[in-house]
């Protein structure tokens, strides 16, 4: 990446706690460019959050510089950089004797806005992180935990700095309330386009949210910095390969949609399709069932054990499908459906396939063999 | 107090006395104990808000730079650790009989009750609403005016009331040097061997603790709206 376009930008930056003791980080060059998230992950202890911090000057770096937005971060007193970075922490840190909408204010109050300015803005970040306006009156401790991280956010945001930084921002928060504010910083992004930098443990966090993700190693290296799925297909050493993990293909999966993956025709039939050509069809496919289409149309499935029961003699050769009951189909994937949702569809369901539809054009199956496929 | 004990004992029904308080003595001084009243809260008055304006400025001198907090307490200490009588003796040659001496000795013992607590409070704060003020980009002076500062306000109430109440019950001695609302009367009841103002000023400076002691709780309970919320919900999720 070229550090001269770079939103921030990290040259040869280097920084000790102590004369003799390891480097924390480690003659790091790094750019991330604007509008895009970047995670740091690591291990506790990579200097992942010592990066972040250096970023907004919480740190001084030892050696080395650090541009942000093109200017040397040290053009501008400590203080007036940071208002101009958004910083959201895992303790969140709200200010327990401000109202909500106080410390929402913070920034823009720091910057000298006019109340009536303030307000709207706070009226308007609420809706921005889907919180209750009604909670802009009250104490951070009368909120629940999920709650104030959204506070957080929005406090972050408040004078719509072009960058956001997050150090483990959803780490407190249990993993059902942690999935929804994830999807809601991605939602978010899509209509602040921020440049992110977010600081985190958890590769699936990482893989989730970040456009790249910086792996780093003890010592503030960064052993691979790419997209998710380049990562994950081709892990740049041993050390990024086992901090990924055993579960390194079912995580690739989840980068994956089925629109990536190759379909089948299936055992796909019509209402007019005799009864003998569909054995033939559930057979060549290793099923007992068929389904019927109609058109662009899936119209559902009928069992082949229907038949076998109805015509246990061997005869209605004559029938179609059509006289066998029609049953929905269940194991529907939609195009934009994560492969890992898929694959859960096609594991979960008696029919070993799921069938594609989108918008009621229904396009081929998938089977756990063009998941496979997909992988490579 | 060995005076009054022998009084009690020894000389009880002289002058023809024969009730240990006399009520008489003190319905007939509305005026004076309003005086004494009014006198022994100017002087706590003031020498508390002296010592509060001194110790907040320490406090914040300590919490700003660490390595001042010893040579500040050791200081706070001996002020503290010197008897008041020797230190009226030494202040007298300078400061004379009066206002100013006792003030210096009443606002001398209040610093280390307030610098402790002050500085105990500033650094109770949680380490990640400092972070998010700092990460926000306040500056040290607007943050240790907005937010350690007010959240500070519990401990610093609950000094001033340790304050108070000491310096109230310390006026009482400053009246050997000419001041000292209550403890006019009790002087007065010693020097004449006399009991009901030496209970008096005794009773009435317990009461006028009681008071300001109460109020300093309820000031401090308006002052931080947040707290009694979180004590709510906590009592709230206890149950």
């Amino acid at each position: 990446m070229d550090l001269d376009t770079a939103a921030i930008a990290l040259n040869n930056v280097t920084k000790r706690f102590s004369e003799t003791g390891p480097a924390a980080v480690t003659e790091l060059t790094l750019g991330v460019a604007e509008s895009e998230i970047v995670a740091f992950v690591g291990p506790s202890g990579c200097g992942k959050t010592t990066t972040l911090r250096m970023i907004n000057r919480l740190i001084e770096p030892t050696e080395g510089s650090i541009k942000v937005l093109g200017r040397d971060q040290d053009a501008l007193p400590a203080h007036e950089l940071r208002r101009s970075i958004g910083y959201v922490i895992q303790q969140i840190g709200l200010f327990p004797h401000h109202s909500i909408r106080r410390n929402i204010g913070a920034v823009p109050e720091l910057l000298g806005w006019d109340r009536k300015r303030i307000d709207e803005r706070c009226d308007e970040l609420v809706e921005l992180v889907s919180l209750d306006p009604s909670l802009l009156d009250r104490y951070p401790a009368e909120l629940s935990g999920g709650q104030q991280q959204r506070v957080g956010v929005a406090r972050a945001l408040a004078a719509d700095p072009p960058i956001l930084l997050m150090d483990e921002p959803y780490s407190a928060v249990d993993p059902i309330v942690r999935e929804h504010l994830q999807d809601e910083l991605l939602t978010l992004q899509e209509r602040v386009h921020k440049t992110i930098v977010i600081v985190t443990h958890d590769v699936d966090e990482a893989i989730r949210l970040a456009d790249r993700v910086a792996i780093f190693n003890i010592g503030g290296i960064v052993e691979q910095y790419d997209r998710p799925a380049a990562i994950l297909r081709a892990p740049a050493n041993q050390f990024v390969a086992s901090f990924l993990g055993r579960e390194r293909g079912l995580r690739q999966l989840a980068l994956l949609t089925v629109n990536d993956l190759t379909t089948i025709a299936g055992p796909t039939a019509t209402l007019t399709t005799p009864v003998a050509s569909a054995r033939q069809l559930a057979a060549a496919n290793r099923v007992s069932w068929v389904a019927i289409g109609e058109g662009q149309q899936l119209l559902g499935w009928v069992s082949l054990h229907e038949a076998d029961a109805r015509w246990p003699d061997g005869s209605g050769e004559q029938a179609t499908v059509a006289d066998l009951t029609l049953q929905d189909f269940v194991a529907v994937v939609r195009p934009d459906t994560p492969v890992r949702e898929a694959l859960d569809v096609i594991v979960t369901s008696s029919s070993q396939m799921a069938a594609v539809v989108d918008d009621d054009t229904f396009t081929g199956f998938i089977t756990i063999s063009q998941i496979a496929g997909g992988l490579d | 107090m060995s005076a009054v004990a022998g009084f009690v004992v020894g000389q009880r029904t002289s002058n023809g006395r024969d009730s240990f308080i006399w009520w008489d003595w003190i319905t007939r001084r509305p005026d004076e104990i309003w005086q004494r009243t009014l006198e022994h809260v100017q002087m706590t008055v003031v020498a508390v808000g002296i010592g509060f304006v001194i110790s907040m400025l320490l406090s914040v001198i300590a919490v700003r730079w660490r390595w001042t907090y010893g040579p500040i307490t050791w200081v706070g200490n001996l002020l503290y650790t010197i008897p008041s009588l020797a230190l009226f003796v030494v202040l007298i040659p300078f400061t004379g009989l009066g206002f100013v001496t006792a003030q210096i000795a009443l606002v001398s013992y209040t610093i280390l009750i307030l610098v402790r607590t002050m500085v105990t409070g500033l650094d109770s704060i949680p380490p990640a609403v400092r972070e998010a003020a700092d990460a926000l980009g306040y500056t040290r002076l607007r943050r240790m005016r907005s937010v350690d500062i007010p959240l500070a306000i519990p401990a610093i109430i609950a000094g001033i009331r340790i304050a108070a109440v000491t310096v109230i019950g310390l006026v009482t001695i400053t009246a050997l040097i000419g001041n000292g609302g209550y403890g006019a009367f009790i002087n007065d009841g010693l020097n004449r061997r006399f009991p009901t103002p030496i209970i008096l000023g005794a009773s009435l400076s317990v009461l006028l603790a009681l008071i300001v002691d109460s109020a300093l709780v309820i000031i401090g309970r308006i002052a931080t709206p947040w707290q009694r919320i979180a004590e709510q919900r906590f009592e709230a999720a206890g149950r």
